[in-house]
């Protein structure tokens, strides 16, 4: 298992995850796979400048994505997979990515929006993808940063 | 320590953080309650007869508490964070409140030193470092306490002060969407007042209240606790205060302790430690620069060669702008333009924004509020009819969150974006969105790395060296003795601003001029890289050399040498090497953080192991005599002591 971290973050690379889980984690490269992103070629190109020297970024689309994925998840190299929502891990799961853990680091709050926790809130579509990895069993967490401790979203989800 | 506590999970760093501090700083108040011959200690027996104490009046704490206020509030500029929530800062202004600015800079500065790789990042504070900066040093200065002691109690009241963080987080959402309900309206002024006036009400009470209390009871407490504790206890709080120093160092070689730039970590240390702590932290800063120079010119090679990357990156960039840049490559002459943005538009914007941003801070948009109402002028410039101003409002009230300073690129994009749409530009809700939302995440994550991580840091260890002066020619490194020296604040003051201040001016005029070209262009020049690279070199010399400042750690137990009854450390250890055994504890910290270790329950055990090593194990008698003799017996007979306090047997002295 390479993937040291595998997260979903509406903002993808910032600060917690460059200045946080990157060093605590002493990740190699981060893989970014969101469709929106990836198709722009002006936020792929400050992704991957944002990351600090010697991490390498990719960016991908999900079937480019799961691929790349696939190859990763053997490999030595310690790796950070991005996604932007929930529904992409779901689809790296369904092409059997193995995820054991999938960290829920930042989801904004907005209309038709429900705060689980701080930062993270979640629209009724993502609920339902959350509930689909648990039962694919691939265990959902909160953990906003490397020194907290990880709360299961099952614990959360019972209260909703 | 609560880490495995608490059954149903919703506790979380908070509360964890809040129960640990809890128990710190309520300790010393539970023993003050006790009366001292319950735990059978005379009342001479505490601290070393402290030098003056202070009776903090009734004004003197109102204006602490104002101070605290201050340094959680708009209104510096945007500064604050930078400034007066330093306990450093708090320190020296707390000592000029109360009377003796240079021993409260020292005091402060003691305290600062364990927050030294403290990042705030995306509403997650690990800390209250200005809780632990006002109180701690109003405490140990109205006491009389030594710095180290006051170091363990401060980093207490740090982790209670996150109470009044989190509150504060959860309460402001609230205000979002009052701030909802008046865009609604296309109230624009109504959308400023709710960003600002609300929240700093409900952070006034809830941080004045407090500190103002604690202001004028806590040294009382403190001094009464100290004074019912037994000897070798309040010599543990001595000797956590010289061990707790390694953590914030640690946390803080997490970012910059890395690669060919760790030599020089060492280098800044070994020149401390050879030099009996006489050389000024200014010559080892200005020495350290000049390193930086020779090791960008000669060491780095790795780096990208900008030339190259950017020759073929622009060809795939300039097609993209021509896609769907609206904001041009070179500063772009807008004469088609009907309305007009002025500079005083921008200006203004970038003010309040520069002011405000953090004023309604919460989970719900964190900066969103503060968004809105940096683009009020904007949009009343911009925008006429009542729907247009209803659309913006909302359109900017959405949640938002970056590193507010570099961040500012984006700000700037998005106000020109908005220009152009009032023009007529098709640019759609969508276009700004993405906008926002895809650059606030690598924007914040450079900015963090630039403000939070390196600038803030190393200008602060080098104010921190500055305001701690050595008494110099001594073996073993020491802050009793020690005189403050206001000007660490001062200094530390004027350069983090005039940086931070020129990074956002700079980030957000560029941004409106250049947009996203402006944001390639520095990216790829790797201009940051190199800054980074150079500030970590400087980094770990001044890193090095403030660890051979504060961190200490003594051997208590004896030898006998030629007949002659010596300390282990002082006769065998320090003459081949100096503070080895600080070095040590520093890069066993640094290494034991990398193994994920939480910083916070390192940070207990260090406090237990250093309390517990104060026990004296080898002693034949647990005396609680003031009488120097037996006081000198406690000492010894542990197996650390407190640099200071055991003087020597022939004629001990428990203070220099």
């Amino acid at each position: 298992m390479s993937f040291r971290l595998v997260r979903i973050d509406d903002r993808l690379i910032h600060g917690q995850v460059v200045a946080g889980w990157l060093r605590a984690l002493g990740a190699k490269r981060i893989v970014i796979v969101d469709d929106a992103t990836a198709r722009d070629e002006f936020l792929r190109e400050v992704l991957t400048l944002a990351a600090p020297h010697g991490v390498p970024v990719e960016v991908f689309g999900l079937a480019d994505g799961a691929t790349r994925c696939l190859e990763l998840a053997s490999g030595p190299e310690p790796v950070i997979v991005l996604a932007r929502s929930p529904q992409t891990i779901v689809g790296l799961r369904q092409a059997g990515v193995p995820i054991e853990v999938v960290d829920l680091g930042g989801m904004g709050a907005g209309p038709g929006r429900r705060r689980l926790h701080k930062t993270i809130s979640v629209s009724p579509e993502e609920l339902e993808s959350l509930r689909e990895l648990e039962t694919m069993g691939t265990r959902v967490e909160i953990q906003i940063v490397a020194d907290d401790r990880p709360i299961p979203f099952r614990s959360l989800d019972s209260n909703l | 320590m609560s880490r495995h506590a608490g059954g149903l999970e919703r506790s979380h760093m908070y509360r964890k953080s809040a129960a640990v501090g809890a128990a710190l700083a309520l300790a010393m108040l539970l023993a003050a309650a006790m009366p001292a011959t319950v735990l059978g200690a005379s009342s001479a027996s505490g601290a070393p007869a402290s030098a003056h104490t202070i009776t903090v009046s009734v004004w003197q704490a109102a204006l602490i508490a104002i101070g605290y206020y201050l340094a959680n509030s708009p209104w510096l500029f945007g500064l604050a964070f930078f400034t007066l929530y330093r306990p450093l800062v708090a320190g020296f202004l707390v000592g000029l409140i109360l009377g003796d600015p240079a021993q409260g800079t020292l005091i402060g500065a003691a305290i600062n030193v364990p927050y030294l790789g403290f990042i705030s990042a995306g509403g997650n504070l690990p800390a209250d470092a200005s809780l632990a900066g006002w109180i701690g040093t109003t405490v140990a200065l109205a006491s009389g306490l030594d710095p180290t002691k006051a170091v363990a109690i401060a980093f207490g009241l740090g982790l209670l002060g996150t109470i009044i963080f989190y509150g504060r987080m959860a309460v402001d959402s609230v205000f979002a969407h009052w701030a909802d309900a008046r865009a609604e309206r296309a109230d624009i002024a109504g959308v400023a007042f709710m960003n600002l006036v609300p929240g700093q009400a409900f952070l006034f009470v809830v941080s004045f209240v407090p500190v103002f209390w604690l202001a004028l009871n806590g040294p009382t407490a403190v001094q009464d606790a100290l004074n019912a504790l037994p000897v070798w206890t309040v010599n543990g709080l001595v000797i956590a205060g010289g061990i707790l120093p390694a953590i914030g160092i640690a946390l803080n070689m997490r970012f910059i302790f890395r690669g060919s730039a760790i030599p020089y970590f060492f280098i800044g240390y070994i020149l401390m430690t050879a030099t009996h702590n006489s050389l000024s932290l200014v010559v080892v800063a200005a020495l350290g620069l000049a390193l930086a120079y020779l090791h960008l010119s000669f060491v780095r090679r790795d780096a990208p060669l900008p030339a190259e990357t950017a020759a073929q990156a622009s060809v795939a960039a300039q097609s993209a702008e021509a896609a769907s840049a609206p904001a041009g490559t070179a500063p772009v002459a807008r004469p088609s333009l009907g309305i007009r943005l002025t500079r005083g538009d921008l200006l203004k914007s970038w003010a309040l924004w520069t002011f405000f941003a953090h004023a309604n801070y919460n989970y719900e948009r964190l900066q969103g509020t503060g968004f809105a109402h940096a683009m009020t002028p904007i949009i009343r410039r911009l925008y006429t009819t009542e729907d247009e101003i209803r659309a913006a409002l909302k359109r900017h009230l959405v949640f938002f969150n970056t590193e507010p300073n570099f961040g500012n690129v984006v700000h700037g994009t998005v106000i020109a974006m908005e220009e152009q749409r009032a023009n007529g530009a098709a640019i759609d809700d969508d276009a700004i969105n993405s906008v926002k939302s895809g650059l606030m995440g690598p924007m914040a994550g450079i900015g963090d790395t630039l403000s939070q991580s390196t600038i803030t840091p190393i200008l602060l260890a080098l104010g921190i060296g500055i305001a701690g002066g050595k008494a110099s020619g001594t073996a073993v490194p020491t802050l009793a003795g020690a005189t403050g020296n206001p000007l660490g604040a001062i200094i530390y003051v004027v350069l983090v601003s005039v940086v931070i201040v020129a990074i956002g001016y700079t980030a957000w005029m560029q941004g409106y001029s250049r947009g996203r070209a402006f944001v390639t262009d520095i990216l790829r020049s790797g201009a940051i890289d190199r800054v980074l690279i150079g500030a970590g070199v400087m980094g770990n010399m001044v890193l090095g050399a403030l660890a051979a400042s504060f961190v200490v750690v003594n051997l208590a137990p004896t030898v006998t040498i030629a007949g002659a009854q010596m300390n282990l450390q002082a006769a065998v250890l320090d003459p081949l090497f100096p503070g080895a055994l600080a070095l040590g504890l520093v890069i066993m910290t640094w290494w034991l953080l990398r193994r994920r270790v939480n910083p916070l329950a390192l940070l207990v055990a260090y406090l237990v192991i250093s309390i517990v090593a104060a026990y004296p194990f080898f002693g034949p008698d647990h005396t609680t005599s003031s009488d120097p003799a037996a006081q000198y017996q406690v000492c010894t007979s542990s197996l650390l002591h407190p640099y200071y306090a055991c003087g020597t047997p022939p004629a001990p002295s428990a203070q220099p």
